[in-house]
């Protein structure tokens, strides 16, 4: 049994990046990781091999990173209710590159620890935002993102418009994935 | 007439546009392609154009340009018909006629556009007196005679093409015409003309039926004609007084019942013509698509009915005679593959056409012979079903056709009062029994043999959109259950011995790999093919058991059925009831083990069969063999078992005549037996939850079962007493596993049954205890957790978030467990919920899916539960309802991301705020709020101080949605439901308020009217129109000109008027436009006698022009002047009927 007294005023220092989950447990719009990578689960679904078989989980995700937005990802998860190797098939939409591998219901998944935090934008410089964050200070390692979203944040950046990115984390890397104009 | 001069020009430019439209489409640009169309276009158009056309049709070697002249004809006749010479449009009528007799080598599509150009001239002339075109008939029956088959075959075709013509069907050219003449000339048609084609086309048959040796070439034109046959035979009469069906008649052509006129008694009542189409059938029936339009017509005739019997005795004569036919044709034949579903029409034609009292009315030994060949076509049809499935073939002809006879059969039974008693208990013996024999494994059935053998199938893959053969099968299950419960005797005694023997063989089995597996680690070793054909066989005997013993009517509480109530008490006197509950209560032991066992009740027996399977299905995962389990049978069992608790179990003796004892001493009410099987469901549920999480449909079905046995209060007051019930709720309530691996849906469902639970009988104390259990942990974990002072630093952290949503969607659950009786207190405990989701709302505002989460808990909460509150509590409801709607506005305002996910995430949102409003808006509509009942002494006076309106949401809501509803969006077709929905509830419910919208709300809410009634489904376009009377009044009642509301009701009176008067509407919509268009009138009268004006003007015919003006006058006769007063409008919407019957047919154009 859990500790039913969860602390949560811990920090998150030192803390794993992943958890584990059941398949089945996994939710539409939650996270998953695949192939390394933290994916956003668009869609999932259940199939079995015979109708005497066990469900397997399938999912259609997309990296969540803005870096590697281009590169679409459809798991499918197959497996044999005996065989219990995993097999997964992906399919790079840009190199047609496949990847394969299969898992059970039954078996767990790494959710990757994800963070979101909307900073203001003080400075673009040489392709990199400055970020103020809670504590005033500020930050400027995060690039600004590639295609429409970049273009919005530079053009109203250069309109002299306030506003705030929300910086999604997630094992280690960071990207910006939504703006939004401030309203004061 | 225009003489032929520049022919040669006209030809050589129709052909080279010709060339070009007949190019492949690299060689020549869009603009060429469309040059040559128009050319062709204003060819067609041209001012008498027949002398130029024959012309052509002389001279020119290409098709299309033939075809293109015939067209131009065809057009041109209808277009110039009164300005043209009788005898010249006879003489083009012979022309064209000749001018194919004398082509024998045209392309056939030339061949048949001129016949048709020949075919619309002959339906022109019948309503015109001065023109004889009867001599048709008599040229067409000269070519029959010829005996020459090219000449026999171009006859066909011109009947063919006069059959399509006058149908009045989608078949029928578009010939500017309206509608009440395409039914006149159908009625006339029908009357004489076409029976005199069926003759000419019987006697051909009967002629090609007499000879010996058909060539391939004499053979080809008996085709043509007995297709030709099958069109009269299938012929959609027209009753002789029709008013106002015109409209409806230009639908489809297919599946007609025959209900000739009285004119046809002496043709279809002639014994000849039946034999003679058994004649033919038996001639051609090896070629198959032969066959298929030989008994396609005896399928017709079986399906006969109407005025062309003068009494009953010639019914029975008729069907005798049929039926006859029918036995002589089948016995001694070996069936076809091509014939089983042609065969099996006839059979469901007549079975569904002929009243019981005909069918009873038959020689005994004559209907004995039928139901018998009834009987072995079923389970022969039923055997090849099975090869088919086997096989895989893409055709399933003989599932079709079996399917039509279990549908048939179903028609029989359900009415065997009608019957001799018993006449149908051995035919359902034999069905019944050779449906089982398909569906189970040898040695005892056939499944999956072949001719050559066991076929090797593989296993394919099967997702989660395929349905499970309880529904997939639903009908022949039913069919058969019912065929079971007619020969009850026979069928529950077989199917308990079948399953108590599969479980023991089960049981071994599963004892035999553990043993092996104890033995050697290696599980790859272990053999499924054994325990797979079990565990199918184990699938459909629960299956066929589950629908044998149990309906599952929608809504309504299920009874016992009679028959199995009957048998339960014919033995009841030969049964111990001790051992019965003994055998009822040792599901692990084997049945047969009990002494005495065979002095059992039977239909208990075979309950507790399931029981032994569902046992060892739980012992099994006990002794961790979960991995050789099948998830299906798992499913089977919990469905099974449910179905059968909502009927069996504490059962009512008040809903029933008489009640079996064994089945009131084992699951009555107040009994042992009904409280140990309470507590071996719930023990079930709970191995099954903790066993089975990983597989989301066998999860499901078990959490439905669950909710079974507490939504009911007599049941639930049971299931509480039982310790494993609250040891289930305290597991949850700690989200600790197993429980809290379990899909979303499945704990949402868990939740509720948990909710439900709490509303059964208890004494104060224990209830209380048991919210302490499972609704309090809820509470008190959210609000240590939100309430922390840190709660923004660490809202982001996973735990945290688990534990936001697993009460997201705890709160989900909770709502949907809302009844009348518990309403109250579920409603104060998710109101304190509801605000704090508010604050939720800011802190994750950057988290798409837990906004769409929290949109969700409002949506569930205001769906289940605004039709029972009060005033004061529907205000609260309103007003965090509007905080939630403006804090998402505000977080999303101008919000732009990035992601691949963003649309779709964006449109559920909206979805989800639409159904919001829509479900607030319900309130309008469905209210059951009765204050002093459902919330005694917790209202306070109200009406003071209201602070928020359900308009002021939903309007606020919309002004949300509406910018971005966009085309696109709207092609969804759930969302643009709920869209309109909402719309038009609000044009009904505050129509005060549309005026006052901000322009650009305003401008695109009419749009999407507009669009709405003028271009979306016709369910969308009544909406619509439901959303214009409110719209009107309002304008009448602010009396104030010019505003824009006012001229847009302006523009949708024009909209409206010609909707109904001008064009093709569907019937039930009538209504529906008439209230529009009446309070529309009111609003308008100037404009409206100006539409009527312009109208009239149009008209060129006197007597039409009368008939027009006549109808609009007594269209607005008993509403001069209109007002919008009821008694008016009901007066008008009457005249309406009779205006849209009486002329609806005339200016509706074809």
């Amino acid at each position: 049994m859990a500790d039913p007294d969860l602390d949560f005023t811990s920090g998150d220092a030192g803390a794993s990046t992943t958890y584990p989950m059941q398949c089945s447990a996994l939710r539409k719009n939650g996270f998953v990781v695949l192939k390394g990578r933290p994916c956003k689960i668009v869609e999932m679904s259940t199939s079995k091999t015979g109708k005497h078989g066990h469900a397997k989980v399938i999912f259609l995700s997309y990296f969540c990173m803005a870096v590697f937005n281009h590169l679409v990802l459809v798991i499918g998860v197959k497996c044999s209710s005996l065989s219990l190797q995993v097999h997964m098939v992906g399919i790079d939409i840009f190199t047609n590159k496949k990847y394969e591998d299969i898992c059970p219901s039954t078996h767990n998944m790494d959710v990757p620890n994800t963070k979101r935090n909307d900073y203001q934008v003080v400075d673009i410089t040489e392709g990199f935002l400055s970020l103020m964050m809670d504590n005033g200070d500020v930050r400027e390692d995060l690039r600004v993102p590639e295609g429409d979203l970049g273009k919005e944040i530079e053009s109203k950046f250069a309109a002299g418009e306030e506003m705030l990115v929300t910086v999604l984390s997630a094992m280690g890397e960071e990207s910006a994935v939504a703006v939004k104009p401030m309203t004061k | 007439m225009m003489a032929a001069v520049g022919a040669p020009e006209v030809i050589s430019q129709l052909e080279s546009a010709a060339k070009v439209l007949m190019a492949p489409p690299s060689m020549v640009s869009t603009e060429q392609r469309q040059h040559a169309e128009h050319i062709f276009l204003s060819f067609r158009k041209s001012k008498s154009p027949f002398a130029v056309c024959k012309h052509i049709l002389e001279t020119s070697k290409v098709d299309y340009v033939l075809f293109q002249a015939a067209t131009a004809i065809m057009e041109a006749v209808v277009r110039e018909w009164i300005l043209l010479e009788k005898n010249s449009i006879e003489s083009l009528r012979t022309f064209l006629l000749t001018y194919v007799l004398q082509r024998p080598n045209l392309q056939k599509y030339v061949r048949e556009q001129i016949l048709l150009a020949v075919a619309v001239i002959v339906k022109r002339g019948s309503l015109d007196k001065s023109i004889n075109c009867k001599s048709i008939f008599h040229e067409v029956s000269q070519l029959i005679s010829s005996g020459n088959p090219t000449v026999q075959t171009l006859a066909c075709s011109i009947l063919t093409a006069l059959l399509s013509e006058f149908s009045s069907s989608s078949k029928t050219s578009n010939i500017g015409l309206s509608m009440e003449f395409h039914g006149s000339c159908k009625r006339i048609f029908q009357e004489d003309d076409l029976r005199q084609i069926f003759m000419l086309t019987m006697e051909v048959l009967q002629e090609f039926s007499r000879r010996e040796n058909l060539n391939a070439q004499m053979s080809c034109v008996f085709q043509r004609y007995l297709a030709l046959a099958n069109q009269v035979l299938s012929w959609n009469f027209l009753p002789p007084n029709l008013g106002r069906h015109y409209i409806a008649m230009f639908e489809a052509t297919q599946n007609v019942m025959l209900k000739p006129t009285e004119s046809w008694r002496e043709t279809l009542l002639d014994h000849r013509v039946m034999d003679l189409f058994f004649t033919v059938h038996r001639k051609i029936r090896e070629d198959s698509d032969m066959a298929q339009d030989s008994l396609q017509c005896l399928a017709q005739l079986a399906s006969m009915h109407g005025p062309i019997f003068p009494d009953e005795s010639a019914q029975v004569t008729y069907l005798a005679h049929l039926v006859e036919g029918l036995l002589n044709m089948i016995n001694g034949i070996e069936i076809e593959d091509s014939e089983a579903v042609g065969i099996s029409n006839i059979i469901s034609n007549l079975i569904s056409t002929f009243p019981r009292s005909v069918l009873t009315a038959l020689p005994n030994e004559l209907f004995a012979s039928f139901i018998n060949c009834l009987t072995l076509l079923t389970c022969s049809f039923g055997r090849s079903a099975a090869l088919e499935e086997v096989l895989d073939k893409d055709d399933m002809v003989y599932m079709e056709a079996y399917d039509k006879l279990l549908e048939s059969w179903l028609t029989l039974v359900q009415e065997d009062e009608h019957f001799p008693r018993g006449c149908f208990v051995q035919p359902a013996v034999q069905v019944f029994n050779s449906y089982i024999q398909c569906h189970l494994a040898a040695p005892d059935g056939t499944r999956n043999l072949t001719a050559n053998g066991v076929a090797s199938h593989e296993e394919e893959e099967i997702n989660e959109l395929q349905e499970d053969d309880r529904e997939l099968f639903s009908d022949q299950l039913a069919s058969i259950g019912m065929l079971g419960r007619i020969a009850a005797d026979h069928c529950i005694p077989l199917l308990t011995g079948l399953l108590e023997d599969r479980v023991t063989r089960l049981h071994g089995q599963l004892q035999r790999h553990q043993q092996h597996l104890m033995a050697s680690a290696d599980p790859g070793t272990v053999e499924r093919k054994v325990l797979d054909d079990l565990y199918e066989d184990i699938h459909w005997l629960i299956l066929v058991s589950g629908y044998l013993l149990a309906d599952d009517p929608q809504g309504e509480t299920p009874l016992i059925p009679s028959e199995v109530m009957e048998y339960s008490i014919k033995h009841s006197t030969e049964v111990d009831i001790n051992t019965t509950l003994q055998l009822l209560g040792s599901p692990g032991e084997k049945a047969t083990s009990i002494p005495g066992c065979n002095r059992t009740d039977s239909v208990i027996r075979l309950l507790s069969a399931v029981l032994r399977t569902s046992e060892v299905e739980s012992r099994a995962t006990r002794a961790s063999l979960t991995e050789l389990l099948s998830p299906q049978m798992g499913k089977d069992i919990v469905w099974f078992l449910r179905r059968w608790a909502k009927t069996y179990l504490l059962v009512d003796e008040k809903l029933y005549g008489q009640i079996s004892m064994p089945l009131s001493t084992a699951f009555g009410a107040d009994t042992e037996g009904a409280q140990w099987i309470v507590g071996y469901l719930l023990e079930k549920v709970i191995n099954n939850l903790s066993v089975w999480s990983s597989e989301p449909e066998l999860a499901n079905d078990t959490v439905e079962l669950l909710v079974t046995l507490v939504e009911k209060r007599e049941r639930a007051n049971i299931v509480v007493q039982c310790e494993n019930w609250w040891n289930l709720a305290k597991q949850f309530a700690s989200r600790s596993p197993p429980l809290h691996m379990l899909s979303s849906t499945v704990q949402r469902t868990l939740m509720k049954a948990l909710v439900l639970g709490g509303f059964a009988h208890m004494d104060s104390d224990t209830k209380q205890q048991y919210w302490a259990e499972v609704l309090h942990p809820l509470q008190q974990r959210f609000l240590n957790l939100i309430n922390q002072e840190n709660f923004a630093q660490i809202c982001q952290e996973e735990a945290v978030k688990q534990e936001i949503v697993a009460t997201l969607e705890a709160l989900c659950g909770i709502a949907e467990a809302t009844q009348i009786d518990n309403v109250a207190s579920l409603f104060s405990f998710l109101m304190d919920f509801l605000s704090s989701c508010i604050g939720l709302m800011e802190v994750y505002r950057n988290s798409p899916e837990t906004v769409n989460l929290i949109i969700e808990v409002f949506v569930e909460v205001a769906h289940k539960q605004i039709c029972y509150l009060g005033e004061t509590k529907s205000m609260k409801l309103y007003e965090v309802c509007l905080t939630l709607l403006q804090v998402y506005s505000k977080n999303n305002l101008g919000r732009k991301r990035l992601d691949v996910a963003a649309e779709e995430d964006q449109y559920q949102d909206l979805l989800l705020i639409m159904e919001l409003l829509t479900n607030l808006l319900s309130k309008e509509f469905i209210d059951f709020s009765d204050t002093d009942e459902v919330f005694r002494g917790q209202e306070q006076s109200s009406g003071a101080g209201r602070a928020v309106s359900a308009a002021d949401v939903v309007l606020y809501g919309v002004n949300i949605v509406l910018p971005l509803m966009s085309q696109d969006l709207l092609k969804f077709p759930s969302l643009c439901n709920q869209y309109y929905k909402l719309i038009t509830f609000i044009c009904e419910i505050f129509p005060e308020k549309i005026p006052q919208l901000p322009e650009e709300l305003f401008k695109s809410l009419m749009c999407s009217l507009e669009l709405g009634m003028t271009s979306m489904s016709s369910e969308i376009s009544q909406l619509c129109l439901e959303a214009l009377s409110p719209l009107a009044e309002q304008c009448a009642k602010t009396q104030e000109k010019d505003t824009p509301l006012f001229i847009a009701t302006r523009h949708f009176l024009k909209l409206v008027f010609d909707m109904l008067v001008l064009q093709k509407h569907n019937t039930e919509m009538t209504v529906a436009a008439g209230e529009a268009l009446y309070t529309l009138v009111c609003l308008h009268q100037a404009e409206y006698s100006e539409l009527v004006e312009t109208l009239l003007s149009n008209q060129r015919d006197a007597v039409i022009y009368q008939r027009l003006a006549d109808a609009f006058n007594s269209l607005t006769a008993s509403s001069t002047p209109p007002t919008m007063d009821r008694k008016q409008k009901v007066a008008f919407l009457k005249s309406l009927e009779e205006f849209v019957a009486n002329v609806g047919g005339l200016l509706c154009v074809k």
